[in-house]
C-alpha cells in the first residue's frame, strides 16, 4: 500500500457523508470485506446503478481516446485497451488481456459533468423600464461515474474547495456533485506523464468514493467507502476476497507507484516559484506556447468560465450561460484600454504559478493532481514537469535514487534477456543489443547499469548504453574471463540481466542550462543515454558539448554516431587522442586540454564526467577552475560490484554503496573520496 | 415589441466583390429571424436574394469578397464613402481569400495559364482584403461566416452595443463539445490552436483537422505550431500547403507559408514583382 504523509485534498465537504473503511453491519455479506466482484459480474453493477435511475458516466473508446462518456452496458467499456501517452501525443494499444481499466486517464474528466462546458444561467427580460432577471432551474441528472481513478478523485475534492469551500457556493455544482455517485479504479498501470505521486494524489484511491474496485486478472477487490457504497454493495454478487487477491491488489497499485517515481519533487514548491516571476525562462516557454488553452480545458481543476449573453434583436429579452473560459485567451484579463496579461508568457505565468503556488493561498491545496492531461493534450508537447524543474529548480542537488522496481531485485535471481545483435565498436569493445527485455529496463534511466551474467562467471555490472523502443544497449569491454565469455556470444543467444539499477544522471536538472560531457574511452557508453535524451530535446538545453578523449583513433566508440553529433549544429562535439596516427588529424593530447580554455555560463552549467577516474580528477579540477562549482559536477564511478543492491558490501566507498547510491553522484555528494589514494 | 416600429429601419447593403456569395447567402440562414430582421433592417441591396439594387447610402454595409479587379478597387472607395458602418464579411474580404494564392505567382503567367485569351481579362496583380483599401469598421471572419456571428453583428447594432465575439482558439470551441484532439490522438496537422473560433470545431467533429477558415487568431503563434508539424515528420511542403487556405494571405499564415517554400503550384515571377503593383496586371 502507498503510504504517503501528504494532503491527500479531501474532498470539502464529504460528498456522500461520512467516507467508512468497511461495509456496515447492516451489509447482508457479514464479515468486514474487502470483497471480490468476478469480473462476469461487473455488468450487474452497471445495470444497478441504471436500475437505480442512474445515467453512469465511465470510460469507452471515442475517436481514438479513452473517453468518458454515458455507457449502457458493460459492452461498452474499454475491455483490453490501453494507451501510451507522451508529450503531445496519445495512441490507443491493444492490450490482450482483457483488462477493463487498464489504462491512464484520457481527455475528459468527471468535471465535464459536474461544472459542464455550458451552463444555462438566466433570462434577462426588459419592459419598458423594467427589468427582471429569472434564474435558470437547476437540472442535475442522477449520474454514477464509473473508474474514477484517485487523481481525478483528488480534483473533485480541490474543486469541492473551490465551489463549496468558500464563503459563497456554486448551488449547479453543489447539486450535481451531490447527485452524482462515485465509483473509483485503483490505477493498474501509468503513463508517462503521470505524476500523481509527486503531487500526492495518487494512484491509489484514499477516500472521496462511494466504491473502490481493483482490478485483477479475474475480477476486481471492491471496498465501500460511503454508506451508499455500502448500500450498493449489499446487492451486489460478490464474496469475501482471499488473501491472495488482497495481495495482489496491493502490489498492484504499489507497482505502479514505483513506475512513476517522483517526477517532481514538491518540497518548497510554492516558495521557489514564487521567487521566480521574474525568470527569463517564461519567455522561453512562451516561444513554444501555443496559448491555445488546451492544457487548462483537459485540466480536472481549472474552474474559470465566462458569462456570455444572447439577446433578441431589440435587446428586450436575453439568455445568459457561464461557459468555460481560460486564462490563456487574450480577452480573459482584458478591461476598457487593455488587457491585463497581454502577452502569451504572462498567461503561462498566471496558470502555472496559479496551479503550483498561488492556488495554495487560495484553496489550500495545489491546484495539480498530476493526471498529466496537460501534457499529453498540449498539441506542441509542452511538459509542465520539465518547464518547472527549469524555472525552479528541486532544492535537493542529489541525484534522485533510482525510481524503478528493478527486474530481478534480489541477487540470486536473473530474468532472461535474448542478444539481438553484437557489433565491435574496437579491438576490444563490443556493444551487444538486447532485446526480449523487461519494459522496467526500458523504462531505466540514463546512467543506470544492469548486473549480466552467463552461467559459470561471476556477473559483472554493465552500464546501459541506449534505451531504445524494444531493446537495451550493452557495450562492454572485454577486460577478464566474464566479460569476454559475454561479449563471445552471438546474436539469440542468451543472457541473464537485472536492472536497471542505481542513480541516473540528473538530465531534469540540466534542462534550461548549458551542458558539459566530458569522458574518455568507454567512458562515452553510459553517456550515451544522456546525449540521446538531450538530443530528442534539445531545444529544452541551452548550449550542449561534448569532449571525448580515446587512445587513438581506432578506440573511439561509436565513430559513426559521434560524426553524426559532430554534424549538428546544436551540438559541439570535441575529440582528441592520446596518440597520433596516420589516420587522425585532429589534436592529441589528454581530454582537458580541449576545454582548459572553453567559456560557459559557469553559474548556470551542469557537466557529465566519466572516464577512468585519473582522467575524471584532472577534469573535475578544470571545470573547477572555469567557474563550475561541485554541485553541478556529476561524475559516475565504477566499482567491484557484486550485488548492485548495496547488500554485499564491494562497492563501498567511504559512506556510499556506489551500486545504490550511484554510480552517479554529484561531486559535492563524494567529498573527500573522490580521488583520494586508496579510496 | 409594440416600440418597433416607431424606431426608423436602418438601411442595410449586401456587396460582393470577387467572391462566391456563400457569406451573404449566410444571411438567409437566419431563417427563423428573418420576418424580425427585416422588420427593423431595410435590406436595400442584397443580389443573392433581390435584383431590386440601390444607390446608398447605408447605415450599415456588409462587403463579400476580395478587391481582385482595378473596378472593384475603385468601387470600394465609393461604397465606403456611401456606408455610416462599414462590416466585411468572410475570408474573401477580410484575408484576400483563395483567389489571394494568386499573389504568389507571376500574374501575367497564370493568367495565359488560365485564359485562352487573357488580354480580355481585367485583373489586379493581387487579391487583396478591403481592409487594404478603406478603413474597415468590423471584420467578421469565416469561410463561409457564421451566421450567429452574423446576427450578433446585426442585434449590437440594433441595440446600440459592442457585438460579443470571442477572441479565442477553435480548440475552445472543440473541447467544450468534448471532440478528443485530432492532432493529438490521430496525428493529424490542425490550425485550431492558431486560428479564430466561430466555425463550432466543424472540421476536427468530422475527424478532420482545422482549414483555418476563420484566419488567425489572436497573438496566432503560427511559427511554434509549424515547428511541431515539422517536428512530427511533416514535409516543409505539407507545412506550406495547409497554412496556404482560405486565409493563407493573412500575416501570421503567409509569413509560415513563406517560410516553408511556398504554396503548391506556385508560379515563380518571370520578372522581380513591383513593390508598387501595376494598376491593371497587363505588361
Amino acid at each position: 500500500m502507498v503510504i504517503d504523509e501528504r494532503m491527500p485534498y479531501a474532498p470539502y465537504p464529504a460528498p456522500t457523508g461520512t467516507a467508512v473503511a468497511a461495509p456496515p453491519a447492516n451489509v447482508a455479506h457479514g464479515g468486514g470485506g474487502p470483497w471480490f466482484l468476478a469480473r462476469a459480474n461487473l455488468g450487474v453493477l452497471i445495470d444497478l446503478l441504471r436500475e437505480d435511475g442512474r445515467a453512469v458516466i465511465g470510460p469507452t473508446v471515442v475517436d481514438g481516446a479513452v473517453t468518458l462518456a454515458e455507457i449502457r452496458s458493460v459492452d461498452e467499456l474499454p475491455s483490453g485497451i490501453g494507451d501510451e501517452q507522451q508529450p503531445g501525443r496519445y495512441r490507443l494499444v491493444s492490450h490482450g488481456d482483457g483488462r477493463t481499466f487498464d489504462f491512464a486517464v484520457g481527455p475528459t474528466s468527471p468535471k465535464r459533468w459536474t461544472f459542464p462546458p455550458v451552463v444555462p444561467l438566466n433570462v434577462g427580460r426588459r419592459d419598458g423600464r423594467a427589468v427582471s432577471f429569472e434564474p435558470s432551474q437547476l437540472d442535475a441528472p442522477r449520474l454514477a461515474f464509473l473508474g474514477v481513478r484517485a487523481c481525478e478523485l483528488a480534483a473533485l475534492g480541490i474543486q469541492d474547495r473551490v465551489f463549496l469551500g468558500g464563503p459563497y457556493t456554486d448551488e449547479d455544482y453543489h447539486e450535481r456533485r451531490r447527485n452524482a455517485l462515485v465509483i473509483a479504479v485503483n490505477c493498474s498501470s501509468a503513463a508517462s506523464t503521470c505524476f500523481c505521486t509527486s503531487m500526492g494524489t495518487g494512484p491509489e484511491a484514499r477516500g472521496g468514493y462511494d466504491l473502490v474496485l481493483t482490478e485483477l486478472d479475474e475480477g476486481f477487490v471492491v471496498r465501500a467507502g460511503s454508506p451508499d457504497g455500502a448500500d450498493l454493495l449489499a446487492r451486489l454478487p460478490v464474496r469475501a476476497a482471499d488473501a491472495g487477491q488482497l495481495l495482489r491488489a496491493a502490489e498492484s497499485v504499489g507497482k505502479v507507484a514505483a513506475t512513476m517515481g517522483d517526477p517532481l519533487p514538491t518540497a518548497g514548491l510554492h516558495d521557489r516559484l514564487l521567487a521566480q516571476f521574474d525568470s527569463p525562462h517564461w519567455a522561453r516557454i512562451a516561444e513554444r506556447c501555443l496559448s491555445c488553452a488546451n492544457c487548462t480545458m483537459v485540466c480536472p481543476t481549472c474552474f474559470c468560465s465566462s458569462v456570455t449573453q444572447r439577446s433578441d434583436l431589440d435587446g428586450d429579452v436575453s439568455t445568459s450561460e457561464r461557459v468555460w473560459d481560460f486564462c490563456f485567451t487574450a480577452g480573459f484579463a482584458k478591461v476598457a484600454g487593455g488587457s491585463f496579461r497581454s502577452r502569451p508568457r504572462d498567461r503561462y505565468r498566471q496558470w502555472l504559478t496559479h496551479k503550483f503556488a498561488t492556488w495554495v493561498d487560495q484553496f489550500g491545496t495545489f491546484g495539480c493532481v498530476g493526471c498529466g492531461r496537460c501534457i499529453t493534450w498540449c498539441p506542441v508537447g509542452i511538459d509542465i514537469r520539465t518547464e518547472l524543474l527549469a524555472i525552479a529548480p528541486p532544492l535537493s542537488v542529489r541525484p534522485e535514487p533510482a525510481r524503478q522496481i528493478p527486474v530481478a531485485a534480489t541477487p540470486g535471481s536473473y530474468a532472461t534477456a535474448r542478444i539481438v545483435s553484437v557489433r565491435p565498436e574496437t579491438s576490444d569493445v563490443t556493444t551487444l543489443t538486447i532485446g526480449n527485455v523487461d519494459p522496467a529496463f526500458l523504462a531505466g534511466e540514463f546512467g543506470q547499469f544492469a548486473m549480466v551474467a552467463v552461467p559459470a562467471f561471476p556477473p559483472v555490472p554493465i552500464s546501459i548504453s541506449r534505451f531504445g523502443r524494444d531493446s537495451i544497449d550493452l557495450t562492454i569491454r572485454a577486460a577478464g574471463p566474464a566479460t569476454a565469455a559475454i561479449v563471445g556470444l552471438g546474436p539469440r543467444d542468451e543472457i541473464g540481466v537485472r536492472g536497471p539499477l542505481g542513480t541516473s544522471w540528473p538530465i531534469e536538472r540540466a534542462m534550461g542550462h548549458d551542458v558539459v560531457i566530458v569522458t574518455g574511452g568507454i567512458g562515452l557508453a553510459p553517456l550515451r543515454p544522456l546525449l540521446d535524451g538531450i538530443i530528442a530535446r534539445r531545444d529544452r538545453f541551452e548550449k550542449v558539448r561534448l569532449f571525448y578523449g580515446a587512445r587513438t583513433l581506432a578506440d573511439q566508440l561509436y565513430r559513426e554516431e559521434l560524426r553524426a553529433w559532430a554534424a549538428r549544429s546544436d551540438v559541439e562535439v570535441e575529440l582528441i587522442v592520446d596518440r597520433g596516427t596516420p589516420d587522425w588529424s585532429g589534436p592529441v593530447g589528454v581530454v582537458t586540454h580541449l576545454f582548459d580554455q572553453a567559456t560557459w555560463e559557469g553559474e548556470r552549467a551542469l557537466a557529465f564526467v566519466c572516464g577512468p577516474e585519473r582522467m575524471m580528477e584532472a577534469t573535475v579540477d578544470t571545470l573547477e577552475s572555469r567557474g563550475l562549482t561541485p554541485d553541478r559536477i556529476f561524475v559516475t564511478l565504477e566499482r567491484h560490484m557484486e550485488c548492485g543492491i548495496g547488500l554485499c558490501g564491494h562497492c563501498q566507498t567511504g559512506g556510499l554503496f556506489v551500486c545504490r547510491d550511484g554510480p552517479v553522484f554529484a561531486l559535492s555528494q563524494l567529498g573527500g573520496v573522490f580521488g583520494r589514494e586508496g579510496m | 415589441m409594440t416600440t418597433v416600429l416607431a424606431r426608423p429601419r436602418l438601411r442595410v447593403g449586401i456587396v460582393k466583390m470577387a467572391s462566391c456569395d456563400g457569406c451573404q447567402l449566410t444571411l438567409l440562414d437566419l431563417e427563423d429571424e428573418l420576418l424580425a430582421i427585416t422588420e427593423r433592417f431595410e435590406v436595400v441591396e442584397f443580389p443573392e436574394a433581390s435584383s431590386s439594387r440601390s444607390a446608398g447610402p447605408y447605415d450599415v454595409l456588409l462587403v463579400e469578397g476580395a478587391v481582385s479587379t482595378p473596378d472593384q478597387a475603385a468601387e470600394i472607395v465609393e461604397l465606403r464613402r456611401k456606408s455610416q458602418l462599414l462590416v466585411s464579411i468572410g475570408a474573401c474580404a477580410s484575408y484576400g481569400g483563395i483567389q489571394a494564392l494568386r499573389n504568389w505567382s507571376d500574374h501575367a503567367a497564370i493568367r495565359a495559364a488560365v485564359y485562352a485569351h487573357p488580354e480580355f481579362v481585367e485583373s489586379l496583380d493581387q487579391a487583396t482584403p478591403i481592409s487594404e483599401h478603406v478603413k474597415v469598421d468590423a471584420e467578421l471572419h469565416g469561410c463561409p461566416i457564421s451566421p450567429e456571428q452574423l446576427r450578433e453583428v446585426l442585434v449590437s447594432v440594433a441595440v446600440g452595443r459592442r457585438p460579443q465575439i470571442r477572441e479565442e482558439a477553435v480548440c475552445l470551441e472543440c473541447k467544450r463539445r468534448g471532440i478528443v484532439c485530432v492532432m493529438v490522438a490521430e496525428g493529424l496537422p490542425c490550425l485550431g490552436p492558431v486560428t479564430q473560433s466561430g466555425c463550432g470545431a466543424l472540421c476536427p467533429m468530422y475527424r478532420r483537422g482545422c482549414f483555418g477558415c476563420f484566419g488567425p487568431r489572436e497573438q496566432a503563434n503560427t511559427v511554434s505550431l509549424a515547428s511541431a508539424l515539422v517536428a512530427d515528420d511533416r514535409e516543409d511542403e505539407e507545412v506550406a500547403r495547409l497554412f496556404a487556405g482560405p486565409t493563407g494571405w493573412s500575416g501570421p499564415f503567409r509569413s509560415v507559408v513563406a517560410a516553408y517554400g511556398g504554396p503548391p503550384g506556385v508560379i515563380p515571377f518571370a520578372v522581380p514583382a513591383n513593390p508598387e503593383g501595376d494598376a491593371d496586371g497587363r505588361g
